[in-house]
């Protein structure tokens, strides 16, 4: 991966980015809306692991999104090492009016350390913002969890659209941000000591190294 | 009739008006083809030993005509020999159906709201079996705060564990059946949900290796338009769930 190099207006950009949290909070819906502009009141549960890659425009460079949709029962865990495996950014979601999906994202971001990188931009995504009348989680209860953790957040209905791209763009934008300050510090010592890159020395991009926790799962051999 | 025009099969499956996105099925009902009534009736010798080479040939070429899939699928998933007599099915569909009707009753004791025509969506135990009083759930249910069920479950003490991992799946079944096949007219009737729901919290209940996996609940759903009685269509379903627990282990070892 050249990111060093002078002319990179035709570089093509790529992040993982994956979307996790309970079953029924809209996971797959939020990214119909996102890549497809679409909703479906009536989709069924997600079986396994889905991806779709969505193209993005940066400041003027293309991105590529490629987004992975999981089924968010318990069970389907024994895949998850390899759903995280090279995930730069992840969408944290719950459904704002069931509390029980917002007591669970204590869990979800343990799953998210545990199975990839610490650096993994996060973003919590309290879903379902249509749905004023039953509401459970109060705007304020999110915003204060993701301060506590560090997380973006936002407030998003994949009925009605509102926040949806958003969502996602902050994600990517961020982990774009991330990556160019990390080129331009390579580059820095790149004039001052020309000799470091080829001692060794990388760009290191989040959660491009990380611990690979084996686990015998469904259909593993 | 020979030379009629091939039938649509959708009037058999409705799709409910407000969903304009579903395709229409490809399958057509093909006089002289498709597997009717009339030829399945003169299948069966008179003590009902069913000739099921002929019938499979003429189903892989037109299909099942939509008023006898449900009979015609009880032989296919195996639940009924096709060398036995009417008499012997009959005592044999009797005794499934007062197994069925056994189980349930053990899995009503355990949580009221198992044939109850509602369904839960929420949990009402945490992990380690204390229970939760969501309000989705009394809302969902005439479990109140102070009913029975959550008094027992108090003083209950610890709960066994396999019956502590069958009440976790519950509210994912729930949720699941909320989204199966809700394109069609025969989900806006609730029984036919709740229908869905006991026969899944059923099969997790007696075969808590499977338990239940998402995914499931889009197998159940045709044995449960196809077959009218409950207990015929959690047998047929568990017949599936035989077959592919097998195949599974056939490929994947595990």
């Amino acid at each position: 991966m050249a990111f060093h190099s002078e002319d990179d207006k035709s570089e093509d950009y790529l992040f993982k980015i994956v979307l996790i949290g309970d079953s029924a909070v809209g996971k797959s819906n939020l990214l119909a809306r996102f890549a497809r502009d679409e909703f479906y009141p009536n989709s069924k549960s997600t079986i396994g692991v889905e991806f779709q890659t969505q193209k993005m425009d940066i400041n003027g460079k293309e991105i590529k999104a490629q987004i992975w949709d999981t089924a968010g029962q318990e069970r389907f865990r024994a895949v998850t090492s390899a759903y995280y495996r090279g995930a730069v950014g992840a969408l944290l979601v719950y459904d704002i009016s069931r509390q029980q999906t917002f007591q669970s994202i204590g869990r979800w971001l343990n799953e998210l350390h545990t199975h990839s990188d610490m650096n993994v931009v996060t973003i919590l995504v309290g879903n379902k913002s249509d749905l004023k009348g039953i509401r459970e989680v109060p705007t304020s209860e999110g915003k204060a969890l993701a301060e506590a953790q560090g997380l973006f957040f936002m407030e998003t209905s994949a009925l009605d659209s509102s926040n949806v791209a958003a969502a996602f763009e902050t994600v990517v934008k961020e982990i774009y941000n991330i990556l160019s300050r990390k080129v331009m510090s390579s580059q820095e010592l790149n004039k001052q000591d020309p000799a470091s890159l080829s001692n060794g020395k990388k760009v290191v991009i989040p959660s491009e190294e990380q611990g690979e926790s084996k686990k015998g799962g469904c259909c593993s051999t | 009739m020979w030379g009629a025009p091939a039938e649509p099969a959708d009037s058999y499956y409705q799709i409910r008006p407000e969903c304009t996105d579903v395709p229409n099925t490809r399958f057509k009902i093909k006089p002289g083809k498709t597997l009717s009534v009339r030829k399945w009736q003169a299948a069966f010798t008179q003590e009902g030993f069913l000739d099921m080479g002929k019938t499979l040939n003429r189903i892989q070429r037109g299909g099942i005509h939509p008023t006898i899939r449900g009979e015609v699928w009880e032989f296919l998933l195996g639940c009924y020999d096709p060398k036995s007599t009417f008499e012997e099915r009959e005592q044999i569909r009797q005794r499934r159906r007062s197994q069925y009707a056994s189980w349930k009753q053990e899995c009503k004791q355990m949580f009221p709201v198992i044939g109850s025509g509602g369904f839960i969506t929420a949990p009402v135990i945490t992990e380690k079996g204390q229970p939760i009083l969501d309000p989705l759930v009394l809302q969902e249910t005439n479990l109140g705060e102070d009913s029975d069920f959550f008094k027992e479950l108090e003083s209950r003490g610890p709960l066994d564990k396999k019956v502590i991992q069958w009440m976790l799946t519950l509210h994912q079944i729930g949720l699941d059946v909320n989204r199966t096949d809700r394109t069609l007219v025969f989900y806006e009737k609730k029984e036919n949900l709740s229908k869905l729901w006991d026969i899944l919290a059923l099969y997790a209940w007696i075969d808590d290796d499977v338990g239940y996996c998402q995914g499931m609940s889009d197998l159940c759903s045709p044995m449960i338009m196809l077959l009218e009685d409950e207990a015929d269509a959690f047998w047929c379903f568990e017949r599936l769930m035989r077959r592919l627990v097998r195949l599974h282990m056939l490929f994947c070892g595990s």
